[in-house]
């Protein structure tokens, strides 16, 4: 139950003097903000990045994240005062948006209205890596740095990126001016967070261990959740996943989170009758389906990925080579 | 796992290197730091300690060539004893030397003796040192372990610099010194040339001024301490001019003709005329260069660019694996920036901390008499930027307790933006400036405007009162001088 006191120390917004000055003058609400301080402070770097400006000197690896650019502005389907008068005042309270609900509202839409999706579904057997999965994790030390637990996303991203290093073809990114064909699989993960998502990133997943993406993803999603990522955590990547098995989900189609050219959206693993043979056996199986950006990837180029990934999914022994 | 594998080995034991390998260990990283030739690298051995003991000393015979003005009298003639001034020099490097093995060792950092060599991801080879230089005294300290093969997830460059050699201007040793010898002199020429005015040359030139040498500053920029502000520059060079040191700005040295025991130079102003000087010794101070080579960098393609590698503000090369801090990482070649640089590095690695340094916000420091102390934009730099300014200016004659020192000359300049009031810029010339400089680094970490400057209470009577006059000076409001006329 909280106190008295830490409700009233939890209204109070951390912020640096200058911040509350640069905020104040640019109209800014400083409790829409997520500070990147000690102690989550908001400083002057947080206001900028709100504004969209980035810094005044030229200050090595200091990434300015990426909120809503101003030049783009979403044409809503209604106006709101069209939409407010459809509903009798008193029967809804309106909660303003958060950055991050801008930046998810400003990035999908831009995705659905510039990129020509097309979308390929597959499903993959489990047996063999739900096998490996536990004798892996039988053999994990209990405690220590070099622990860990596996989990079945883990092998997606693993197999999502060395998919991706087999057809470099489908690793790549639209631009006008040319197509930039990753030289890393980056694969980013949706963590879904109180109000939102995140998408953070494992670099070069290709050639970390499975223990490696296994103990990094878990700090990354418990970092996104408390929303203690830095800016190069989130953002660039290659492809995403989004992975709403969890939920029961079986099968469904994800919005491409741009610049990536493909996102795959995983469906539960769960018990099905399947052919084999000339007889039916029960099987553990999984659908997966994968949004493609047609600009970049054609539809034997999207196969070609997916049938990698799904060979790598079936027979997790590949992975190791 | 055996014994050699570590989760960061730190390659150079200076103060980035050193102090990144703490950091590691106090985060539960097994570390270990591999060093050639003395723990505390040049700016403990060779650079920042031992050349502030020698000021000291310089301050302190300057200080009873003033005696009388203060009411001490002394019998005799106040004389230098070189060699106890050296060796005191000596000594203090000494013993913050072994203070440096000592914490090292109270925080389980492995240090390993030798020179390494990066032979792939994450391995290490560390040889012999094959040729001592007469200035790395090579000696182990107790419990390092020695050559042979390691490995480290994470290798960490903090190689440091080492002074730049320009053609024609090559150290010898003996008539043209860099700061190696310039730090021990058998004796103190009677005349010296000083090449180049950064930090470096000028606490240089005002040592051996001060101890009595005839000494020449040459400068290829047009102010010297060219990356200070130049109103602050200016002042500094007109206190220098009246201690009696020479200075000769856009000017260059074309030639330096060696003798038994002596130099003639030749420096070409910038209208293109010619002189020559004769001095007993040469001192060049032309900047330093990285620690690249020899690293194993080039073979696993590491960038490297204008003899520094090429990190991120995390310390993070192009190649996962290996990060670079400190002067080998680029400027501001400063003890201070490497060692955050080397605290930032090690906690983005462990994720806890993901912001780089602002650079804007280090302080840089000139122990000279008189001192020099700055950090953010320079007013040029700030107008080049576009940014609308407000500036405050407060000399050292309106400052009560400057009155009591005896130390007259001086200026605190602050600059801060007109529009939202964030200090920018603080810049000061004067005695004891350096210890004064970190309450406006202190100031802009933690964004503080022109108001909460305002209403910090700063004690009476210290030098620091000017620090706080200047920010009201930027708004129209000191106190301590006079109105600015026609208002």
């Amino acid at each position: 139950m909280a106190t008295v006191a830490e409700a009233s120390h939890k209204d109070r917004i951390l912020a640096s003097p200058l911040a509350r000055r640069l905020a104040k003058q640019a109209g800014l609400d400083l409790g829409s903000l997520q500070g990147s301080g000690p102690h989550d402070r908001i400083i002057k770097r947080d206001i900028e990045a709100a504004l969209g400006v980035g810094r005044d000197g030229a200050s090595a690896g200091q990434a300015v994240a990426t909120v809503p650019g101003r030049a783009f502005a979403a044409v809503p389907a209604l106006s709101d005062e069209k939409i407010l008068a459809l509903y009798d005042k008193g029967a809804y309270k309106i909660l303003p948006h958060d950055n991050m609900r801008k930046v998810i509202a400003e990035r999908l839409t831009i995705a659905t209205q510039t990129i020509p999706h097309f979308y390929l579904s597959v499903d993959c057997r489990l047996d063999d890596l739900m096998r490996a999965r536990e004798r892996m994790n039988a053999a994990s030390p209990h405690e220590g740095p070099r622990a860990y637990k596996l989990s079945v996303n883990d092998f997606i991203i693993k197999a999502m990126a060395l998919a991706l290093q087999e057809v470099p073809a489908a690793n790549a990114t639209w631009t006008e001016g040319g197509m930039l064909r990753h030289r890393y699989s980056d694969v980013g993960v949706a963590v879904a967070v109180e109000g939102g998502l995140f998408t953070p990133i494992i670099h070069q997943a290709e050639v970390k261990s499975l223990s490696e993406i296994s103990n990094e993803m878990r700090d990354l999603a418990k970092r996104a959740r408390k929303r203690r990522l830095a800016p190069h955590e989130y953002q660039g990547g290659t492809t995403s996943i989004s992975n709403l098995g969890m939920y029961g989900i079986k099968s469904f189609d994800a919005v491409i989170n741009p610049p990536h050219a493909t996102i795959l959206a995983v469906g539960t693993a769960e018990r099905r009758a399947v052919v084999v043979g000339e007889s039916i056996a029960p099987a553990t199986v999984m659908n997966v389906t994968l949004s493609c950006d047609h600009r970049v990837v054609d539809g034997a180029t999207g196969a070609a990925l997916l049938g990698t990934f799904k060979a790598f999914i079936e027979d997790p022994v590949r992975m190791l080579v | 796992m055996t014994s050699r594998d570590y989760d960061i080995v730190v390659l150079g034991a200076g103060p980035g290197g050193y102090v990144a390998a703490i950091r590691a260990a106090q985060l539960g990283f097994r570390t270990a730091i591999v060093e050639r030739a003395h723990l505390g690298g040049i700016c403990l051995n060779w650079g920042c300690i031992p050349t502030k003991a020698l000021l000291r000393s310089a301050e302190i015979f300057r200080m009873c060539g003033r005696a009388n003005e203060f009411g001490v009298t002394r019998g005799g003639k106040t004389r230098v004893d070189l060699k106890t001034l050296v060796g005191r020099s000596r000594t203090v490097a000494g013993e913050l030397n072994t203070g440096v093995g000592f914490l090292l060792k109270k925080n389980c950092v492995d240090v390993i003796w030798g020179e390494a060599r990066i032979v792939g991801p994450g391995k290490l080879a560390v040889r012999k040192l094959k040729k001592a230089s007469e200035h790395t005294e090579p000696s182990a300290p107790k419990d390092a372990l020695g050559p042979g093969d390691y490995a480290a997830q994470h290798i960490i460059v903090a190689t440091g610099a080492r002074p730049r050699v320009l053609p024609g201007l090559e150290p010898d040793g003996k008539l043209i010194w860099t700061y190696f010898e310039a730090m021990q002199p058998p004796a103190i020429p009677k005349s010296l040339l000083v090449i180049g005015s950064g930090a470096i040359g000028i606490e240089f030139a005002s040592f051996y001024c001060a101890l009595g040498a005839d000494v020449t500053v040459v400068e290829i920029l047009p102010e010297i301490l060219p990356a200070e502000d130049a109103e602050i520059a200016a002042l500094a060079r007109k206190a220098f001019e009246k201690h009696g040191i020479k200075i000769f700005t856009d000017t260059k040295v074309v030639d330096l003709e060696k003798e038994a025991d002596a130099v003639t130079a030749t420096i070409e102003f910038g209208d293109g005329k010619r002189q020559t000087i004769k001095t007993e010794r040469a001192i060049s101070a032309v900047g330093v260069v990285g620690n690249v080579e020899g690293l194993g960098l080039e073979e696993l393609s590491v960038t490297i660019d204008k003899e520094t590698i090429v990190a991120d503000g995390l310390g993070r090369t192009n190649v996962p694996g290996i990060y670079a801090i400190g002067d080998v990482a680029g400027a501001p070649m400063l003890a201070h920036k490497a060692e955050h640089e080397g605290v930032v590095c090690v906690e983005a690695i462990k994720r806890l901390n993901v912001h780089g340094l602002d650079k804007l916000r280090i302080p840089g420091c000139t122990y000279s008499d008189p001192q020099v102390a700055s950090v953010g934009l320079t007013e040029d730099k700030a107008k080049a930027a576009g940014r609308q300014v407000r500036i405050g200016r407060f000399p050292f004659r309106a400052n009560g307790k400057a009155f009591a020192l005896g130390e007259r000359e001086g200026l605190v300049k602050t600059i801060f933006d007109a529009n939202t009031g964030e200090l920018i810029g603080a810049h000061m010339v004067g005695a004891e400036v350096t210890e004064l400089i970190q309450g406006f680094v202190i100031a802009m970490q933690l964004e503080a405007t022109e108001e909460d400057l305002m209403r910090t209470v700063f004690p009476h009577p210290t030098l620091s009162e000017m620090m706080y006059e200047s920010v009201l000076a930027a708004y129209g409001r000191a106190i301590h001088i006079p109105p600015a006329a026609g208002r």
